[in-house]
């Protein structure tokens, strides 16, 4: 027999559907949002009761139609801690699994289907299909044919951020500095670190500029790599060689800014505090059980705002934090005085691996056999991986 | 002047983006007048171009001019491009200016008239226009409080 927990958990409530036709004269995003609409009014809900939502499409970004984030964005939702983009019969296996298993309690499906470019002769001559197409499913430096899209999936807002949080909360680039230096020092204890010589607060000064304020100290490096993980029951664990890591809690984050950058929504209503709200409200554990933290480092900036996200300290107060966690002697941040930040050097140091060296670093500390650089006891982890505006997850692992 | 047709539109900007949900506004640059989508019912202004207000879950949104006034909300001054081939002479300013029409309501763009170390944040900036490789684009430059 195999497993059906599931059975009877979970039921559709709404059901919405546009018009069909060869050539209806609309966007694909116009066409997804009629059809939420009348399914969300179908449902009797407000679009704030969205906490979930599968888009239409292959990759997990969201650009070119109805993908999640620009169904967020355009419908409004100000938060979500579940996002996917699903095609064929996936999509509704997708979206049933993730209200069972608690990763949110209203799911939106969504799937927008348009004539493509390639499908007739007819839909080849009309220039929207064939923009579409050439435009279809990919992110970052879209449409750069126009400087305002510059920013869609971009990494340089990222450095406007930066600059903002310093006005915004009257602080210089101390937190940023400290926590770029704590990484490459954690980085030396791991042999497949790419640097693996430690920075000093004066080499972070001097490091060059490449978006202002950004220095490339700040920026994480990149390499190629991978990084795989075997997940399963904890039932079936038990009867596994290696040691269980259990999944105890976590969240994704989404907000209604979607995929335009400069319209940020400041400091307490980004992606990270949307997932770190989703996670502690489904973690039995509490930051007091956290043995080692992973915040994200692709900029500084998003491990400043994951710290404080956690909820270490309040929004805007990482520089005292770190000031006062700070380990002058080894060039090391310990939070609380216990907790180390990164063991194995994340990002900056190890590599850019979209943040799954996290997730494996922290899993193999829990295992407690990381030799030299294991510390001693660690029992509970948190890593939050993602961006201030898509995918970005907040995770308790324990061991 | 009349009003480019779509093959004109789709022509002009051949290299972007274009869609049936922001074409008027792409229309409106080649005209030099900066359009932003705007719900005829609530009046809530909609910006990326999208056919829906989020406000009231309208669809009714035309694209309407605003005013150019607006305050520099973030920016970054950028030093190295991505592409080795085609390396930045001077480093390049990019800025998301919010609109006076809106909290919230922000267009990536350049500032002008301004050297980068006189930029502040929320300084007031009007609309103006830049021209790039034969075409126009909007850009914005310090008020004149004058």
């Amino acid at each position: 027999m195999a497993r059906n927990p599931l059975r009877d958990k979970v039921a559709i409530v709404g059901i919405g559907s546009t018009r069909y036709g060869r050539d209806l004269g609309r966007s694909e995003l116009a066409l997804g949002l009629e059809a939420a609409v009348a399914a969300i009014r179908d449902a009797g809900i407000s679009p704030g009761e969205v906490d979930g939502i599968c888009g239409t499409g292959m990759t997990p970004l969201a650009m070119g139609g109805a993908g999640f984030l620009s169904l967020q964005g355009a419908l409004g939702i100000e938060r979500c801690t579940w996002g996917k983009n699903g095609w064929l019969g996936s999509a509704l296996v997708f979206t049933v699994e993730a209200v069972f298993s608690g990763l949110c309690d209203m799911a939106l499906l969504v799937q927008a289907n348009v004539r493509g470019a390639n499908m007739s002769r007819s839909a080849a001559r009309d220039p929207y299909r064939a923009r579409a197409a050439r435009y279809a499913d990919v992110g970052g430096d879209v449409g750069l044919g126009d400087f305002a899209k510059r920013w869609i999936h971009s990494g340089e807002p990222y450095a406007a951020i930066m600059r903002r949080y310093m006005h915004d909360f009257g602080v210089g680039k101390n937190a940023f500095a400290m926590m770029a230096v704590n990484c490459r020092t954690q980085g030396t204890a791991n042999p497949e670190a790419i640097l693996r010589h430690p920075l000093s607060l004066a080499d972070y000064e001097a490091s060059r500029t490449i978006w202002d304020p950004m220095q490339i100290a700040d920026m994480d490096v990149p390499c190629d790599c991978a990084e795989a993980l075997v997940i399963t029951t904890a039932e079936r664990a038990r009867d596994l060689r290696r040691k269980p890591v259990y999944v105890h809690a976590m969240s994704l984050g989404g907000t209604r800014i979607g995929e335009y950058y400069e319209n940020f929504a400041g400091w307490r209503d980004n992606s990270f505090q949307v997932a770190h709200r989703g996670l502690w409200e489904r973690s039995e554990l509490s930051l007091a059980d956290i043995d080692l933290f992973y915040p994200y480092d692709g900029y500084t900036m998003d491990a400043v705002a994951i710290t404080e996200a956690a909820g270490y300290c309040g929004i805007g107060e990482a520089t005292d934090l770190f000031r006062s966690s700070w380990d002058a002697s080894r060039n090391l941040l310990m939070l609380d005085g216990r907790v180390p930040v990164m063991t194995g050097g994340g990002g900056l140091s190890h590599g850019r691996a979209g943040g799954a060296n996290l997730y494996a670093e922290a899993a193999r500390q829990l295992r407690g056999d990381l030799g030299e650089r294991q510390v001693p006891g660690a029992s509970a982890a948190l890593i939050s991986i993602g961006s201030f505006f898509h995918d970005p997850s907040a995770v308790v692992l324990r061991a | 002047m009349t009003e480019p047709d779509d093959p004109a539109v789709f022509a002009y900007f051949h290299d972007g983006h274009v869609d049936r949900d922001n074409i008027a506004h792409y229309r409106g640059l080649m005209r030099s007048r900066l359009l932003v989508n705007r719900c005829n019912e609530c009046g809530h202004w909609i910006y990326p171009h999208r056919p829906l207000c989020p406000e009231c879950l309208s669809f009714s949104v035309e694209p309407a001019e605003v005013s150019g006034l607006g305050r520099l909300y973030m920016w970054t001054l950028i030093h190295q491009s991505r592409d080795p081939d085609k390396p930045l002479a001077t480093p390049l300013l990019a800025a998301a200016i919010e609109l006076v029409e809106q909290p919230g309501l922000r267009y990536l763009s350049r500032v002008v008239g301004c050297p980068p170390e006189r930029l502040r944040h929320d300084m007031p900036v009007q609309l103006t226009w830049i021209e790039e490789e034969g075409r126009r684009w909007p850009a914005f430059t310090p008020l004149d409080m004058g």
